[in-house]
């Protein structure tokens, strides 16, 4: 018994003077931050920094997604320059950016404001609202492929292939995106507008300002920060939107609801052009990149905050 | 690829009962009966187009295998099994036995060293006497054989009797009579030709290989394919345009737009229905029109096929045009070869395991030699025919999924729809074709071609 005492006592001993340091060490806050931190950066390194890399290298390879892959300089990139569907692609996306930023935002900050005013079933509008934006993109694609089929839907009524006509297909795809997509604007915008204050409202009211005014005066300076970055939100976005076009056209007809994330899925995986895929992302990244940037220089002048 | 992937977007109903089990991605062993398996397991993994398919291949192609390895079947979504085997194979691991789309792919497994020679299986296991010498030599690169063709297939012209009894009008069998089929459709108010791509965009180069094989003919077909003959020939120009006219005369799917449209559902019920007079398509529809005709749809209506019309004189009356849906070949760093060699030969070879699919399940078999003493009375009719006549073709053709180079063919399915909707001249997608195909022969990755006279020899 003594001598198990004493083995306690001893076995206690060693790591009693180990403590004070590990303790002083873990006591320091900067260092426990970054020992929590710990899993958080190795998902990202794992899941963002490797791929990142890598995609970078294989831009700059002939790889074709089987096999080794050889470096040939900035090829790919000079092929993107005098590439018909990559400038096609790219141009979808400024139109789709340029839909995006206007329809739902607009959409989306009438709805939010048109909310804010509702006394009786706020909630149920919000959940309604809402509702699309939580519904799988293939569900959704699926059910307005039907209501706006040739056969038997609005289609048939107008006259119209939505989907089937060129000059058509791409605001078809962009509307049944911002469909589902629009509702998230207004909850967000919503949840924005009801840390504003009611007494500016009131002051405004007793100067005579009428709701319009109120919105412009009041409601869109006070939400700045919200609006400034999901508009920032949207662009990068818009970018990388993929789901509703690739269900609903994989890029058709003829290329005339191609992306740039639909044209990177199509060389990588159907052309074999891994390479010429990998910079495509590389300058889809860019763009998201000068998006930001120009963002956060833009924060910085004006002093705004989120 | 083609005929794999088409079976399951149009096999909708069985497609909503395998997506669970190919979600899980199960996997299931086969009970290699009494004989006492010996090697290691091999590693199958593959994707069905439904449910039903998948029940029958696993009684019988995997518990009625009796061979020295157990065979594990693992089964895939159809859109990830190649991308799921290309990142197992290049991570140095992956199946037993590698499934691909086709010989374009083949050659870039082979390119990276995935896949086994199996040049010194062929003679052990008489392949040259029981599959198709063109498949083999598709099969082939660079003096090895590489992979076998676990699927074939030809196009074919499908009508619905019934419809065309009614409009008193019979299978065309030259350009004349194809025009006049349409016409006459057209001009009653059908769709002469069921047809889309909203499900499956290769559906283009179906269209594309059959007026290439039977306007321009396999032997200019087959010049070109050797670089004897460029793509920008006027041949194959005016074989580009004629086809373009079918389309925007609304022939194929009613109109250019609605064949944009037009899911493969729509496509089968309109032959059923008699909405449209006939259809083009591929002999895999065998296995999907079952599900639109006669008792299973709650109909009285029947289904046919005969060969497609010559659309040029000097072109023969029947061209078979030759396609391998799928590949397999063995994966190079397979712990048991001889077992995965010995599995894919039973896949391939087994004779009465194969005709009795093709009967119970319209199955698409291996490129054997089958004669009518093959099958049972059971045997479909129209399935005995094809599989007994297309065997002993005195003329075939090339289906752009089998014999053209992976990027040619890609640029074909993609730049058609410019053609249709003029926003490429027929003369400037030839041209391009020419400047892919060039750039691939050079390279060497363009698959062998048979001569277009026939496999009867």
């Amino acid at each position: 018994m003594s001598t198990a005492i004493t083995q306690l006592n001893g076995s206690a001993a060693t790591p009693t003077a180990a403590r004070p340091r590990w303790r002083r060490l873990f006591r320091d806050n900067s260092v426990k931050g970054w020992v929590f931190m710990i899993p958080l950066i190795v998902v990202n390194v794992v899941v963002i920094l490797v791929p990142s890399v890598s995609a970078l290298y294989y831009s700059l390879t002939d790889w074709t997604g089987i096999g080794g892959a050889h470096f040939v300089g900035l090829a790919n990139y000079a092929q993107m320059f005098s590439d018909a569907d990559f400038a096609n692609a790219l141009w979808h996306n400024i139109i789709w950016t340029i839909f995006f930023l206007a329809v739902p935002m607009s959409m989306g900050l009438f709805g939010a404001y048109a909310l804010s005013r509702l006394r009786r079933f706020a909630l149920l509008f919000r959940v309604a609202f809402f509702i699309p934006y939580i519904v799988a993109s293939v569900v959704s694609a699926s059910i307005w492929r039907s209501l706006l089929s040739e056969d038997t839907g609005f289609g048939k009524i107008l006259g119209i292939n939505f989907l089937g006509e060129r000059q058509w297909a791409l605001g078809s795809v962009a509307f049944v995106n911002n469909w589902a997509w629009w509702g998230f604007l207004v909850v967000v915008f919503l949840a924005s507008m009801q840390g504003i204050s009611p007494t500016l409202y009131e002051a405004a009211a007793l100067d005579g300002a009428g709701p319009s005014r109120q919105f412009f005066s009041i409601t869109l300076p006070s939400i700045r920060p919200t609006f400034m970055f999901l508009g920032l939100m949207t662009i990068i976005w818009s970018f990388l939107s993929f789901d509703y076009v690739y269900i609903l056209t994989q890029g058709g007809p003829a290329g005339s609801t191609e992306v740039l994330s639909t044209l990177l899925y199509r060389e990588a995986f159907t052309n074999l052009h891994a390479g010429y895929a990998s910079a495509i992302g590389v300058v889809m990244a860019a763009i998201s990149g000068v998006v930001v940037a120009a963002y956060l220089w833009i924060r910085r002048t004006r002093d705004w905050d989120i | 690829m083609k005929r794999r992937e088409l079976l399951t977007l149009s096999g909708a109903a069985g497609l909503g009962l395998v997506l669970p089990s190919c979600s899980t991605n199960s996997g299931t062993d086969s009970k290699s009966g009494p004989g006492k398996p010996s090697g290691k397991p091999i590693q199958y993994w593959t994707s069905f187009s439904s449910a039903k398919n998948q029940q029958y291949f696993k009684s019988h192609f995997m518990d009625a295998y009796r061979g020295s390895s157990k065979v594990l079947l693992t089964v895939k979504s159809t859109d990830s099994i190649d991308r799921l085997t290309q990142t197992a194979l290049a991570a140095g691991k992956g199946p037993d036995i590698v499934l691909t789309p086709g010989p374009s792919q083949v050659a870039a497994y082979n390119d990276a060293g995935y896949l086994a020679d199996l040049t010194s299986y062929s003679e052990k296991y008489k392949w040259k006497e029981k599959l198709a010498s063109w498949a083999l030599g598709a099969s082939t690169i660079g003096g090895k054989l590489v992979s076998l063709p676990t699927s074939y297939e030809s196009m074919a012209f499908y009508f619905n009797p019934q419809v065309l009894d009614k409009l008193k009008l019979i299978p065309p069998k030259s350009r004349a009579e194809f025009e006049n089929f349409c016409q006459t459709a057209k001009g009653n108010g059908l769709v002469p030709l069921a047809a889309g791509n909203a499900d499956w965009k290769g559906a283009n180069e179906w269209h594309l290989t059959v007026m290439l094989n039977h306007y321009a003919g396999p032997k200019a077909v087959y010049s070109a394919l050797k670089g004897q003959t460029p793509w920008t020939d006027p041949v194959f120009v005016d074989t580009v345009e004629l086809l373009k006219g079918y389309f925007q005369k609304g022939w194929f799917g009613g109109s250019v737009d609605s064949y944009f449209t037009n899911q493969f559902p729509k496509v089968y019920k309109q032959l059923a229905s008699g909405e449209a007079a006939g259809m083009i398509s591929g002999t895999w529809e065998m296995a999907s029109l079952p599900d639109y005709f006669g008792a299973a749809a709650k109909n009285t209506a029947t289904w046919d096929w005969t060969t497609l019309p010559s659309l040029r004189d000097g072109v023969p009356e029947v061209v078979w045009d030759l396609g391998v849906g799928q590949s397999a070949g063995v994966n190079a760093k397979s712990p048991n070869v001889d077992g995965a060699v010995e599995y894919l030969n039973f896949l391939t070879t087994d004779v009465k395991t194969l005709t009795a699919a093709i009967e119970a399940i319209s199955w698409q078999p291996t490129p054997l030699k089958l004669t009518g003493a093959d099958f049972t009375a059971k045997a479909d009719p129209r399935l005995k025919r094809l599989y007994t006549e297309l065997p002993a073709a005195k003329s075939i053709g090339y289906t752009t999924w089998t014999f053209y180079p992976q990027e040619t063919e890609t640029y074909m399915i993609q730049e058609f729809e410019k053609v249709i909707t003029n926003t490429t001249s027929s003369k400037d997608f030839c041209a391009g074709i020419q400047q892919k195909f060039a750039k691939e022969l050079a390279a060497g990755k363009v698959p062998a071609a048979p001569t277009p006279t026939g496999l009867a020899s």
